[in-house]
This record gives C-alpha cells, sequence and structure tokens, in this order.
C-alpha cells in the first residue's frame, strides 16, 4: 500500500495522463479488430478512463495542492483547464462513437484521439518552453491525423484539409522564433520567470510577444483570416467538426490565456497595445455576429457564433487592460465563457447534426418549427440559446465601476470598452432571437415532423439544459445575495 | 563574425520568409518560406547562445526538439498532399493557393459547395 501511495505522491499532476496511456495501451490489442463488440468495449473502456481521469485531475489537486518543477505547473487553473479538456474528450467520444461506429479504422480513431487529449493535457501543464513547444506541436500533428481519418471518405475536402492545416503550422514556426527571441532577451525558461525578471522591459520581449499573439490570432482563425476554417466547417464530416470547436479551439483558448500575465504587463506600461486590442476585439466580434445573421447555413451560422466568442477572449483582456476588472476577474471571466461555449455548442450541435444527417441539408429552415412538431427538444434548445445571455454578466463590472461617477469623467478607454460590449451582445442577441424564433414559425413542409430523434439524444440534451438551469438558478441567488448553504465561495473580485 | 550583422541577417531571412508566405500561389513554395523563418529562428537561437550565454547546452535541445517536431509535423502534411491528392485537387492546390486568400464569401453570405 506504501509502494502504491508512494507510486502516487511521484506522479502528482500526471494521475490523469497515467490512466488514459493505459487505456490506448490496452486498446492496443484491438485495433486490427472489427467485431462491433470490441468496438463498444473501446468505447466504455475510454469513457470509464476519462471519468477516472476527470476525476484524479480533481483529486490530486485537492490531496496534494500545487505541484510546480523545471518541466511542469500544476496550479487552480491548470486542474480546471485540464478538466474542461478531459470532460470535452468525453463528449467528443460520444460524437465519433456516434458517427463513426462504422467507419472501419474506428478503434483506430479512437487511440488518436486519446493521444490528442494527453498532448492537450501535457501543453496545460507544461511550464517549460520546450514541452509547452514539443506538446502544442503533437497536438497539431495529432489533430491532423484524425482529421484526416475521419474525412477518408468525404468527397473533394483534401485541399480544405490542407489550407486549415496550414495556418497552425505557421503558428508554431513563429512560436519558434518569438521562444528565439525571448531567449536572446533573458535565459530564462518559462513565462513566470521572464514576468518576475527585470529584463522584462526588453524590446526582444516586447517583439516576441507581438510575434505570439500574431501566431495565437493566426491559430484561432480569428477575422479576416477565418477562411479555411470556415470553408472546411462547411464541408467536413459531423465528428471532425466537433474535433475543431471542442478539442483544437479550447488548446488556442488555454495559449491566449498563458500570456494574460505578460500581456497584463505591457498593457500597463503603454496604453496603447490596449486601444489595439479593443480594436482587434470589436473587429472580431462585430464580424462573426454579421457573419451568422448574413448566413442560412447551419454549420456555418455555428461556426460564426464560435469566433464570436473567440472575440469575447480578446473583450475580456480588453476590460483588464482599461482596469474594467482585475487580473483574476479576468480568469474567471474567461474560465466562465469557456464553459459558456463548451455547454450550450455541444447540445446545439448534436441536434443539429441529427437534423443535417437526416434531412441531408444543412439549410437553417431545417430547424424552422422544430419547437412545434417536437416541443421537449424545442423548449431545451430554447433555454441552451437564451443562456447566452448570460454573457450579460459582462456588464455587472462596468455597473459597479460606473455608478456614482460622472461619465464624462471616466476616460474614453472606458467608454469605448463599453459601447464595444453593448455592440456585442445586441449582436448575440440578434442572433439568438434569429435563431429562437425558427424554432417556433410554422415549418415550411412536414419536414421536421418526419424527423425521429435517437433516444440518447433526449438525455444528452436534457443533462446539459439542466446544468445550464442550475447554472442560472445558482447566478440568480447569488444576484439576490441568497445563501442557500451548498456553495459558500465567493468569485474573487464581485 | 559581427553579432550586429548576424542579427540584421537573421531578421532579413525571417522577412523573407513573410514575403514568401504572403507573395506565392503554389503550396510548395509556401513551405519553403516556412523553412526561411525556421533558418532565422535557429540563426537566433545559435547566436545568442555563442554571444550572451557562452553556448548553453538548453538553446541546442530546444532547436533539436523544436526542429524534429516542426519538420514532422510539414512532412506529414506533404505526404497527405502527394499520396492522398486526386490530380484535380492537386492542380488546383499548386496553381491557385494563396495562404491568406480572403474572399467575400468567407466572412459573408454563403458559401457555394
Amino acid at each position: 500500500m506504501d509502494f502504491l501511495i508512494s507510486i502516487s505522491e511521484k506522479i502528482n499532476p500526471l494521475q490523469s495522463v497515467m490512466i488514459l496511456s493505459f487505456a490506448i495501451f490496452i486498446s492496443s490489442f484491438f485495433v486490427m479488430s472489427e467485431r462491433r463488440a470490441v468496438k463498444r468495449f473501446i468505447v466504455m473502456l475510454f469513457s470509464v478512463s476519462l471519468i477516472l481521469a476527470f476525476y484524479l485531475n480533481i483529486y490530486s489537486f485537492v490531496s496534494a495542492g500545487n505541484f510546480s518543477n523545471v518541466l511542469l505547473s500544476f496550479e487552480n487553473l491548470q486542474m480546471i483547464e485540464i478538466s474542461i479538456i478531459i470532460f470535452c474528450a468525453l463528449n467528443l467520444i460520444f460524437f465519433i462513437s456516434t458517427y463513426c461506429r462504422d467507419n472501419r479504422h474506428f478503434i483506430k480513431i479512437l487511440s488518436i484521439f486519446l493521444f490528442s487529449t494527453i498532448s492537450a493535457v501535457f501543453f496545460v501543464l507544461a511550464r517549460n518552453f520546450i514541452l509547452m513547444f514539443v506538446a502544442l506541436v503533437i497536438f497539431i500533428l495529432v489533430i491532423f491525423q484524425l482529421m484526416t481519418v475521419l474525412n477518408s471518405k468525404t468527397d473533394r475536402i483534401k485541399p480544405y484539409i490542407i489550407g486549415f492545416f496550414l495556418r497552425p503550422v505557421l503558428t508554431v514556426i513563429l512560436f519558434f522564433f518569438g521562444f528565439s527571441l525571448f531567449y536572446g532577451a533573458t535565459d530564462f525558461k518559462d513565462f513566470n520567470q521572464v514576468i518576475q525578471s527585470e529584463y522584462v522591459s526588453n524590446p526582444l520581449i516586447a517583439l516576441g510577444l507581438i510575434i505570439f499573439i500574431v501566431a495565437v490570432y493566426l491559430y484561432l482563425f480569428l477575422f479576416p483570416f477565418q477562411g479555411p476554417y470556415i470553408r472546411l466547417a462547411r464541408r467536413n464530416e459531423f465528428s471532425s467538426n466537433a474535433l475543431i470547436w471542442f478539442s483544437y479551439f479550447p488548446v488556442g483558448i488555454f495559449m491566449l490565456m498563458k500570456l494574460d500575465g505578460l500581456l497584463g504587463f505591457f498593457i500597463e506600461k503603454n496604453n496603447i497595445y490596449a486601444y489595439i486590442l479593443l480594436a482587434i476585439a470589436f473587429i472580431c466580434i462585430t464580424a462573426a455576429g454579421i457573419g451568422a445573421f448574413k448566413t442560412n447555413s447551419l454549420r456555418r451560422v455555428i461556426s460564426f457564433l464560435f469566433l464570436f466568442f473567440i472575440g469575447v477572449f480578446i473583450l475580456n483582456i480588453s476590460m483588464f487592460s482599461a482596469g474594467i476588472i482585475t487580473g483574476p476577474l479576468l480568469s474567471w471571466f474567461n474560465i466562465g465563457n469557456i464553459f459558456l461555449i463548451i455547454f450550450s455548442f455541444m447540445p446545439i450541435y448534436s441536434i443539429f447534426s441529427s437534423l443535417e444527417k437526416n434531412t441531408n441539408s444543412d439549410s437553417i429552415d431545417n430547424i424552422r418549427g422544430l419547437g412545434r412538431s417536437n416541443i421537449y427538444l424545442g423548449i431545451n434548445l430554447t433555454i441552451i440559446f437564451l443562456s447566452w445571455i448570460g454573457f450579460v454578466h459582462h456588464v455587472g463590472p462596468f455597473i459597479k465601476y460606473f455608478s456614482g461617477t460622472n461619465l464624462i469623467q471616466i476616460g474614453i478607454l472606458k467608454l469605448m470598452v463599453l459601447v464595444v460590449t453593448a455592440i456585442a451582445f445586441i449582436f448575440l442577441l440578434i442572433n439568438t432571437f434569429r435563431i429562437v424564433i425558427q424554432f417556433f414559425k410554422k415549418p415550411l413542409k412536414d419536414v421536421t415532423e418526419k424527423i425521429v430523434f435517437p433516444r440518447f439524444l433526449y438525455i444528452y440534451v436534457t443533462f446539459f439544459s439542466l446544468v445550464i438551469l442550475a447554472a442560472a438558478v445558482w447566478g440568480l441567488l447569488k444576484i439576490l445575495n441568497v445563501d442557500i448553504g451548498i456553495m459558500n465561495f465567493e468569485i474573487a473580485g464581485f | 563574425m559581427n553579432f550586429q550583422f548576424i542579427i540584421y541577417f537573421s531578421l532579413l531571412v525571417f522577412l523573407m520568409g513573410i514575403f514568401g508566405i504572403f507573395y506565392n500561389r503554389d503550396i510548395i513554395s509556401v513551405f519553403i518560406s516556412f523553412q526561411f523563418i525556421i533558418i532565422s529562428a535557429v540563426i537566433n537561437f545559435l547566436s545568442f547562445s555563442q554571444f550572451l550565454y557562452q553556448s548553453s547546452l538548453w538553446d541546442e535541445i530546444f532547436i533539436i526538439f523544436g526542429i524534429a517536431s516542426i519538420y514532422f509535423l510539414m512532412f506529414c502534411i506533404i505526404c497527405y498532399f502527394y499520396l492522398k491528392l486526386d490530380l484535380l485537387d492537386r492542380e488546383a492546390l499548386n496553381r491557385d493557393f494563396i495562404l491568406f486568400k480572403v474572399v467575400r464569401h468567407d466572412w459573408c453570405g454563403e458559401d457555394e459547395m
């Protein structure tokens, strides 16, 4: 027993990785099999291993606390980020097994997918520049392999996959160049050391940071570089789209969050960065909002709305740079935004993809009358869509900040941030109600009435809408200042 | 060799790479432009190591791991490009490929399939 405890202590932040690696090891004995029973066994094995990894990730943090060495850093934020990655992975297993269970390479796909989860976990855990870089490259490589194998039967998609993945390749190359500049400024090997050192204001660090931001910007396909992503999202196989949204993009967001500290330092020093970030946030949000409104393809609507929420991360940094929110609150805003994305987009995409599979079209007319023909799903989807109104929590700090002050005296930057947030909210509101109204319109044909959704989809969507309702009730109690005796922690900064 | 000259040379190589990415219209030239940026980064690493940090081991490890992983990724994409692409797609990629191509339907309107 002592031996097991000593092993557990030694692999403290990597317990989740060990479990996932063990699952891949077991699955490697079955990769050639095409029997349905074996496929079911592997899905069960991977699901259980992910649930166990999720538990061990939280357990190792609660039991052993923060962990840090030359290569790894495991703190509160990392624990939450890894939990998000594992939760997304669990849902992606659901998507892959729903849409690719008849694929000849099903078990291989799942094994490669678990590799991608492990490399994403390593990227989040990485403290050292080398580990961070290598984990990122391997993650992109594995995602590329997955995309190619998942789309092996899709016609005329190969140029789009290549066009898509050339961007992340450029991202890692720019990262390599950025690290070389950092190395010229200081001999330190991680971001924390750079922030704490006296060389932090070196121009090479500033140049390196700009290159990092450009690299992350390209990775996330923000305006005006969204072309390959939008084109691929329209043509992709169903589970590949889920892979981009719930695995590829979250890692990009965590990449951006790793740069928060350094970015904060330069923004405090020079106000011009704050104006540039605000302009970028405005452009991203407006372009994504207009793009989502002007299209009738459901896939494109979801893709643009995803870009909209990524633009919100930049808006959060702008709010931080304007002094409206504090550093800890910025992290909570980012995490809250990721939760909002995951808990809303997963059920929405599961329903929309099922609709598309039944109708062979991704037109927005497919959802017309869904709320009438299938009242249960219609109500659930309405709850999920209306959860985006939770975006209004961004206004909370403004109200606190502006209450009792004269609007003219607060400064142009803060007013501009307020205006951009208001515009973002208006675009989100327009897009949300555009879709919700479609649910309750009279259907064009009797298309939606003929569609029979699988039973597990009802369970899946109900789970998410219940979580969203619980979060809404909890938020309401928080606003009304009612203590129910279950949650007794306060979010720092509120 | 002068340290300043090396840094300027590295910057020039980097700018050549960036220019190539924007200017070139076929995928292989884009890959070559990528390699200009990689070479520029390697020059940076080696010159900083030589002149500032007395040839430390860290940058050499970074170069080995970095180059190995990036080239492996590029190799996979090139393999996919040549092995899995049918003739028409390959022609289309070779003739009319711009990495940062912005067309109207990418952000507004419909994308005809």
